[in-house]
């Protein structure tokens, strides 16, 4: 009996301190390897929608058919904005930079600077102008205009109840002509999540 | 069950040290005096320097989290505003989750002890200043996202809340809603949370003292001529007496400020304890729960003018009644918590010093007294709550011809007195939204007796 009790002062003692220890863990992880941790916008989704855009765009009519045109080889293309419309934070840069990338190695298309690039390229181009040596100078006014621009957005619909809760991405691709305003390809990529939230923690 | 002689003598001075260590032992709210004062000092930076000299626990990160971010944004800091109020909804997203460690600490020891996730009031206006900092910074689709998270989140609520709980709907935030809706060229996804802010402005009157914003008055009428809902713009023209307004195509021929001032600071919650001892142990017993102190101060409104035209300020969300009203409905909870508690420490205390046998009374005595003190020295109040959150909220709409301006900001007292006027340039393009946002704490920041 008496042993007990001085069980149980022992316990309230340690009840009444609280003490936490964690240590740094880290573990590399293969690219292809799909974690979810918050249920959130990640780098899985964004590597699922770069690759469906690709294989999609460079499959498509719009392809053959410009290349089909007199006098035209390879489609000159401009990243436009990929507006973020959904309900997370999303840096949609990097699924435009994939697709930039897959789209210039397939040889098939080319892209041109975007509006921010251009400026430092012009304004090097001015340098170069003043201090580069003649026969490496390179000329004002002989930039390749694009043929088309790549733009898109990314909606959400999320339906919460309690701890679960629906996610579903859209995001839209889309490129348009710059000469007629033509949509020339439409791209779309679904992602739907179910996401429960623990109900325990530490 | 009276305990031996040696005990009894102890009993005493212990007591009266007790009392006197209690004195000396901090809330959470002592510890922001000097962050408290720089900032009555009108220095944001001072502030936050305070502020972030205080090192939080664990439990308390989230709090240290949301007043950096607002005294950084206080202090002009934008970004690192964004950054820090980010990863407190982070943090709060990965809180939400049931402690048992945390439930049966809050049991035995305080709830102080129990991870500060903020009340729901304070986890939308994360939002809503996330939203006014993006805002500010001209990152309109960011704050769009905030828009939407909102929407989630009180959805969420309205799934959980208790009828009890006066603060169901946060009207400024879904006023917040429609004008970046608005701005974003969404008309029915504006009208929409216009119309949510209308309901919710109209349900809350009682509750929070706040009227219909005049602002929102005319944004309302201009929303529904714009989606042609006839009947609708009539009904609001009749209950507003309104008969002209601008029409949204004339609003985006000109160029608009959207001018908001947070005024005062958020009440602060204090503690209100009682210490006594218990005649038939002999032993002191101690509950504590908080209770708000709501702060005076005499802001009444600005005035906004550039060149001949002008716009006057109306409040569009009172905090401090929100945050008292939310606090008296919790304190049942908090009080029963507090009582079951002291009588768990209690009967712990009387378990201790009954421990030991006649060899060792006087030690068994003084383990219970060791008991009993260390439980009356952790009844705690949760004093946490967001302090740096503006007491009131108020908004203004000046539509102004595109070209520069010299905007002229008056902040007028209840008694008419002018507190501050500046004067800022801006210059405004065709259509364009400016978001302009500015702190007014009062010198003395003394609560009310």
């Amino acid at each position: 009996m008496r042993g007990h009790r001085w069980l149980r002062v022992g316990f309230a003692l340690l009840a009444l301190a609280t003490v936490s220890a964690c240590s740094t863990k880290v573990e590399r992880l293969d690219e292809s390897q799909a974690v979810d941790l918050s249920g959130a916008w990640n780098d899985t989704d964004s590597r699922l929608v770069s690759q469906e855009m690709i294989q999609d765009s460079l499959s498509r009519a719009w392809l053959q058919e410009f290349r089909g045109r007199a006098g035209q080889s390879r489609p000159a293309v401009i990243v436009g904005e990929v507006r973020n419309m959904s309900h997370e934070h999303i840096n949609t840069q990097t699924f435009t930079l994939e697709m930039e990338r897959a789209l210039i190695n397939s040889g098939k298309v080319d892209f041109v600077a975007n509006k921010s690039e251009r400026q430092g390229i012009r304004d090097e181009r001015k340098d170069q102008d003043l201090n580069a040596r003649e026969d490496t100078r390179n000329a004002m006014g002989r930039e390749l205009g694009a043929d088309f621009m790549l733009s898109g957005t990314i909606n959400t619909i999320v339906d919460p109840n309690g701890d679960t809760q629906v996610r579903f991405y859209q995001v839209n691709m889309t490129l348009i002509s710059l000469a007629d305003n033509r949509k020339v390809w439409v791209g779309q990529k679904d992602i739907r999540k179910l996401v429960t939230r623990s109900k325990l923690r530490f | 069950m009276s305990a031996g002689g040696p005990a009894a003598r102890l009993r005493l001075p212990c007591a009266a040290a007790c009392l006197a260590a209690l004195a000396g032992c901090a809330t959470f709210s002592d510890t922001i005096q000097s962050t408290e004062r720089s900032l009555a000092q009108q220095q944001p930076k001072a502030a936050l320097a305070e502020y972030q000299k205080l090192k939080p626990n664990a439990a308390d990160r989230v709090l240290y989290l949301m007043n950096t971010g607002m005294l950084e944004r206080m202090a002009g800091d934008y970004d690192a505003s964004t950054r820090t109020l980010e990863s407190a909804k982070g943090q709060i997203e990965q809180l939400r989750a049931l402690s048992l460690r945390e439930q049966a600490l809050s049991i035995t020891v305080n709830d102080a002890t129990k991870a500060f996730t903020g009340e729901d009031y304070e986890r939308v206006m994360v939002n809503n200043f996330l939203a006014l900092n993006y805002l500010e910074r001209g990152q309109l689709d960011a704050a769009r996202v905030e828009a939407l998270q909102v929407d989630v989140l009180l959805r969420e609520k309205r799934q959980r809340t208790s009828k009890g709980n006066p603060y169901q709907e946060d009207a400024f935030a879904r006023y917040l809603t429609g004008i970046i809706y608005e701005d974003e060229g969404e008309w029915s996804d504006a009208m929409i949370s216009y119309r949510q802010a209308y309901e919710a402005y109209n349900r809350q009157l009682k509750a929070f003292g706040v009227a219909m914003p005049e602002t929102l008055k005319h944004d309302l009428i201009r929303l529904a001529d714009r989606m042609g809902i006839a009947d609708e713009a009539k009904r609001y023209r009749e209950e507003f007496k309104i008969d002209q307004t601008p029409s949204e195509a004339e609003l985006l021929e000109r160029g608009e400020v959207v001018f908001i001032v947070n005024a005062g600071l958020a009440p602060l919650k204090r503690e209100k304890a009682v210490t006594a001892p218990n005649p038939a142990t002999g032993r002191i017993v101690r509950v504590a729960v908080p209770e708000y102190r709501p702060r005076t101060h005499p802001f009444a409104y600005a005035l906004l003018s550039a060149d001949s035209a002008s716009a006057r300020t109306s409040r569009v969300e009172n905090v401090e009644a929100i945050a008292i009203k939310t606090l008296d409905s919790e304190l049942p909870g908090i009080t029963a918590r507090a009582i079951a508690r002291a009588i768990a420490k209690d009967s712990l205390a009387g378990a201790a010093a009954s421990s030991g046998n006649n060899s060792n009374s006087s030690g068994a005595a003084l383990l219970g007294l060791a008991v009993n003190l260390a439980g009356v020295f952790t009844e705690r109040a949760d004093t946490r709550s967001w302090f740096t959150l503006p007491g009131e909220i108020h908004l203004a709409r000046l539509a102004l011809p595109p070209g520069e301006y010299k905007l002229k900001i008056e902040l007028h007292g209840k008694d008419e007195r002018v507190l501050d006027s500046n004067e800022i340039k801006i210059a405004l393009r065709k259509g364009e939204k400016k978001y302009l946002s500015r702190y007014w704490i009062p010198t003395n920041l003394e609560v009310r007796p």
